[in-house]
């Protein structure tokens, strides 16, 4: 066990460590198996880990800091919450891997790509295992840094480098909270591991709990793109496909919310912070299903779609059940990073075209396979029964429901609302790209999809469709595999405990909202273009326009921060720094000779003279002293 | 039997060396090499220290001592002492004296045999400044530091070079004579009271001055202090010194010199007027925070790559004031191993503009772009500095920042939760010099990437970037006890009430 969990941290460093020294040496075949090689080896291990019964072990790779009474140490910690999203992790990882192998291979750069995805995933199963909060936080920034460098790995147009930098500037300003998080946490329970804070959280005072509460929601909303902070998201897509699909769908935007079940027994110690993961959860849910009704570009729709259902993760937490946003974060991962690589396999097939508008029906004639997967992500993402999202959203739906107090209740109403946006941005996605004809006409042809790039995408596909059957409700007789296997994770509550005939209300109620989006988009999106609605996108209005520019809010940070940033820059350089302090300072040593002009009459008075004089003073002074 | 003066060998070796280099001075090529060889000898004496049995010697707390006497009659001793304290700044002294010889085997064709003398002899003059326990001789070492920095500015520095050299000479003196009289004042003080007249420091550690007089000598000693560090707003001399001095010389000067001011503010005022420095501390903790983010501000409004960097420096030292206002075994453990980080990563990153500048004979960032393309080893270097300067964790300058601000935090959490704000600050400048010079559009198509010279340089200097920052201990235990020592020595100083404003 404990080989198994060192063998799986340390593969994916070791294979960046090679890709760092040789990968630009070595034969490029050798350099792609590599990659592909540690990330199988985590992935065994991970399986490992997930099957061998004993769980709860924690090692100590080794002593990192310690002075005084603050120490920290490198240390994992593998329960069943830990080794579920280990697997999770490697196992998207690895296909991604893979059809990245075929996705890089006219790009002489793949060294350095290789080295930062096999970095990030080590730095993402740090964040996943680390016991010990500094070392979660390595984990944190490390995936932070490895995002920034491939949003930005087509470095030679700016917009990517802004892109990137951008996504590194928003985490980090959520990164702050959690390193005072960490502060707090090292005052207040004089310890950083994640299982003794556990096991004391009881003990912390209301004021610390909701304290630290906020903070973690404030590190999380960095992370996991929510409200305020998640502009850095839909730029994000600047990035190639498969980066996408894994960092900003599968692994890192989930980062937050694990962040947040990881140390759950805190945070339920207050709660007003519950309250507050619930209500932004919701209204980033609903805020970014909007903003992906409108949007052209098809990896955008995407984005906003993860921020949304991001959204739901966060809400689930608010509403105290654990299981159900784990459930949703897993689900998610294999439909996201599954619709993220079958639309790079149809930006691939036409040339780097990434405009629904100028998608349609040929797109399906000419690729059959994407067309099926995508299918089955569509009907996963649009919560349609039984793929899995359907399962996953629905658990977070009834126990919002079933959450005492009025805030929840309109919570709920909210949430619900947007799962039907979100069945109607999805199949207008899907309609759009796959069917009829294209709004705007497309100069581009199609070209074939590498088999590698296909064949990645039908275990995915099947995830999408059946990981629902991990945790099916009793009303199905399931007996909830998930929550029995979570449920030793501190503060976890496997059984919602809901009446039959509430569950069947909610059950049916969703479906029939599903099916709902579902006519609803054809009929405004669909082939026929019944309502007229597909060709309206492509002609922009105000209404769409700001919706589609994510409700302004970028235009908020630039006016509000970024433009009176650079002016206070430059304000501070210009005015202070120079002519104030330093023309100013310059003065008062003018006066000296002058001083000296007018009581003595020394007639020099050129500075340099009198300096040098100093000067030749000074050093015979020393020399003086010296012999 | 008199034991073998190591430490002294330690201080007088570069500059012995310095003057056989200068017999060389019509063979440059023959100089350089030699001067080389020296600083290469001074590390193994370095090196040899830790080799040592070292174990507390008596009560003193020193790991090594040598003390003769000098001048009998005003009590002038001739005294080195070496803890864990500044054996790091010692090793970072020796390091930084190799790199600053390798960084200007190219750069430097004038005057070598002089240029290399300067270089040992400022090397001499900072070992001493750290090695000294007594204040005489402290001082000494203190002024002949500016000595061989103005040459280095004003002779092999760019345009501007004169005008830097002397507005880095003035303020320095302008504090140093300052300093020099508030000494003479404390000397006489702890003779009156005691009869005894001396300059030792843990002597006259035991005057106590009326407390106005107290206050008074306090702050000429931080005054002078402050310039050195420098302290916003008394930093107007370091940009135009960085942007101006060659390359060596702002490895020097940021890596050395700056460690100095902030290294006697540890050692020695704060300990002498422990009453006083209390009081002030509030004024040190605005300041410091106020630093960081004027400088952050500054810094990215820069145009020419040097003067960031320099600018970065301000901040990243405003970081280690803020360590000292808290002064607690974490902020101080974190202080000094920081001066050691922020030696590493800003003569890396000095060093790297200076390679550019080499090539391209420009420093101004719009000159710049695509460097991926064309230099992708310098651009992987380059990349990984500069994460380590804005406190990526797993590199050097994280563990020491994450140190300080957790004790700030711990003593003061609204500070601790602004200087935690202020890593933002930092990161906007760093991405923004990244950005624009290694992506974009490539602007240089045929530049070759770096030599093996460099190579070495920048991977020696990677590699402990990289090491602090995973396994930083040895040099915290080292650290553990004389930072203990200068707590008990001086009293803890929990900060006056949780306000921000200084005591009444």
């Amino acid at each position: 066990m404990k080989t198994a969990l060192i063998t799986l941290l340390i593969a994916p460093l070791l294979g960046a460590l090679y890709q760092i020294v040789f990968g630009n040496r070595s034969p490029r075949r050798l350099a792609e198996v590599v990659s592909c090689a540690v990330i199988l080896v985590s992935f065994v291990m991970a399986t490992v880990a997930f099957f061998l019964p004993g769980q709860q072990e924690t090692i100590v790779l080794g002593h990192w800091i310690t002075v005084d009474t603050f120490s920290a140490t490198m240390d994992i910690h593998c329960d069943s919450l830990a080794a579920i999203m280990a697997l999770m992790v490697t196992f998207v990882s690895l296909l991604i891997t893979i059809y990245s192998v075929s996705y890089m291979s006219h790009d002489h750069d793949y060294a350095r790509y290789f080295a930062y995805l096999n970095l990030f995933v080590f730095f993402m199963l740090v964040i996943v295992l680390a016991d010990n909060l500094l070392f979660l936080f390595l984990g944190w920034e490390g995936v932070g840094f490895c995002s920034y460098a491939l949003i930005g790995f087509r470095y030679e147009a700016l917009a990517n480098a802004r892109a990137g930098r951008k996504a590194f500037l928003l985490t980090r300003i959520g990164d702050i909270g959690l390193g005072i998080a960490i502060s707090l946490f090292f005052v207040t329970c004089h310890t950083l591991s994640i299982t003794a804070i556990n096991a004391q959280a009881t003990s912390l005072s209301a004021g610390a709990a909701m304290t630290l509460g906020f903070l973690l929601l404030w590190s999380a909303t960095g992370k996991s793109a929510q409200l305020p902070l998640l502009v850095w998201l839909p730029d994000a897509m600047a990035g190639p496909t498969p980066v996408s699909a894994l960092i900003h769908a599968a692994t890192m935007v989930t980062a937050g919310v694990y962040l947040l079940i990881r140390l759950f027994p805190v945070i339920s110690q207050a709660p007003e912070v519950l309250l507050a993961i619930a209500s932004v959860g919701t209204a980033t849910a609903l805020f970014a299903a909007c903003a992906a009704m409108v949007q052209r570009d098809i990896k955008r729709v995407l984005a906003y779609s993860t921020i949304s259902q991001v959204g739901y993760m966060f809400l689930a937490i608010g509403v105290g059940d654990i299981i159900g946003s784990m459930f949703h974060l897993l689900t998610h991962a294999f439909f996201k990073s599954l619709l993220f690589l079958s639309a790079g396999a149809v930006i691939h097939a036409l040339h780097d075209e990434r405009d629904i508008t100028k998608m349609g029906e040929s797109v399906r004639r000419h690729l059959p396979a994407v067309f099926i997967v995508f299918l089955a992500g569509s009907l996963a993402l649009g919560g349609v029964p039984p793929a899995a999202g359907f399962f996953s959203k629905g658990r977070i739906l009834l126990a919002t429901l079933q959450h005492g107090g009025m805030a929840y209740k309109a919570i709920w109403v909210c949430a619900t609302f947007t799962a039907l946006l979100t069945t109607l941005y999805t199949f207008r996605l899907f309609f759009m790209v796959f069917t009829g004809k294209p709004a705007v006409p497309r100069k581009s042809g199609i070209r074939a999809v590498p088999q590698l790039m296909e064949w990645v995408l039908w275990p995915l596909a099947l995830f999408a469709l059946f990981a629902g059957f991990l945790n099916l409700p009793h009303l199905q007789a399931g007996g909830g595999w998930l929550a029995g296997y979570l449920a030793g994770t501190p503060g976890a509550v496997a059984d919602l405990h809901a009446t039959p005939s509430l569950e069947w209300a909610v059950e049916n109620g969703d479906s029939l909202l599903a099916l709902g989006g579902l006519i609803l988009a054809y009929f405004l999106y669909g082939p026929k273009n019944i309502l007229g609605w597909r060709t309206l996108d492509a002609s922009a209005r105000k209404a769409t326009t700001w919706l589609f520019s994510g409700f302004g809010l970028d235009r908020l940070y630039e006016i509000f921060w970024v433009t009176p940033y650079e002016k206070i820059s430059q304000f501070l350089w210009h005015t202070v720094d120079e002519t104030f302090l330093d023309q100013g300072l310059l003065r008062v040593t003018n006066l000296f000779p002058l001083l000296a002009n007018t009581l003595q009459g020394f007639s020099s008075g050129i500075l340099s003279t009198s300096i040098k004089m100093l000067l030749f003073g000074f050093a015979a002074f020393l020399i003086f002293l010296a012999v | 039997m008199i034991p073998f003066p190591l430490l002294s060998f330690i201080i007088f070796w570069p500059l012995a060396g310095g003057l056989f280099v200068l017999a060389f001075w019509r063979y440059p090529k023959a100089a350089r090499r030699i001067a080389l060889a020296v600083a290469l000898v001074e590390v193994i004496l370095v090196a040899s220290l830790f080799s040592l049995d070292l174990h507390l010697n008596g009560t003193d707390g020193w790991l090594l001592r040598e003390d003769f006497s000098w001048i009998p009659q005003y009590g002038v001793r001739y005294s080195l002492g070496l803890d864990g304290i500044n054996l790091t700044l010692v090793s970072l002294s020796a390091l930084l004296g190799v790199m600053s010889i390798l960084a200007s085997w190219k750069q430097i064709s004038e005057r070598v045999a002089v240029f290399h003398v300067m270089l040992l002899f400022s090397q001499t003059a900072v070992m001493g400044v750290f090695l000294a326990t007594d204040l005489f001789l402290f001082y000494l070492f203190w002024e002949m530091q500016l000595l061989p920095m103005l040459f280095l500015i004003g002779i092999w520095g760019h345009e501007k070079r004169i005008y830097a050299a002397l507005k880095f000479f003035l303020f320095n003196i302008a504090g140093g004579l300052l300093m020099l009289a508030a000494l003479i004042g404390i000397y006489l003080v702890h003779g009156r009271q005691t009869g005894d007249y001396t300059f030792a420091l843990s002597h006259l550690m035991q005057a106590k001055p009326a407390p106005m007089l107290e206050m008074w000598l306090y702050s000429a000693f931080l005054l002078a202090f402050a310039i050195k560090i420098p302290i916003f707003p008394l930093h107007g001399w370091l940009p135009d010194a960085h942007t101006e001095a060659p390359t060596a010389g702002s490895i020097i000067l940021a890596g050395l010199l700056l460690k100095t001011g902030a290294y006697a503010l540890l050692r020695i005022a704060i300990p002498l007027f422990p009453v006083a420095s209390h009081r002030f501390m509030p004024l040190l903790l605005i300041l410091g925070l106020v630093g960081i983010v004027y400088a952050s501000l500054v810094a990215l409004g820069q145009k020419d790559m040097k003067r960031l960097v320099a600018y970065s420096s301000i901040g990243h030292m405003g970081l280690i004031v803020l360590a000292l206002a808290v002064w607690d075994s974490l902020t101080l453990s974190g202080a000094v191993l920081q001066m050691v980080n922020h030696g590493l990563t800003t003569a890396a990153l000095f060093m790297m503009v200076g390679m550019l500048d080499e090539r391209f004979h420009t420093r101004t960032l719009a000159d710049f772009g695509g460097l991926w393309k064309s230099m992708p080893r310098f651009s992987a270097f380059f990349l990984l500095f500069a994460m380590a300067s804005l406190g990526l964790p797993g590199l050097n300058n994280f563990v020491s920042e994450f140190l300080i601000l957790v004790g700030v935090f711990r003593a003061h959490p609204l500070v601790g939760s602004l200087a935690f704000c202020s890593i933002v600050f930092t990161l906007i400048y760093v991405l923004k010099l990244v950005q624009d010079t290694l992506a974009g559009p490539i602007k240089h198509q045929h530049c070759r990437d770096i030599s093996p010279r460099e190579l070495a340089i920048l991977l020696t200097l990677s590699l402990l970037v990289i090491g602090i920052g995973l396994c930083p201990q040895p040099i915290l235990t080292l650290l553990q006890d004389p930072v203990q020592r200068l707590i008990d020595q001086t009293g803890a100083m929990p900060l006056p009430g949780t306000n921000l404003m200084p005591a009444k």
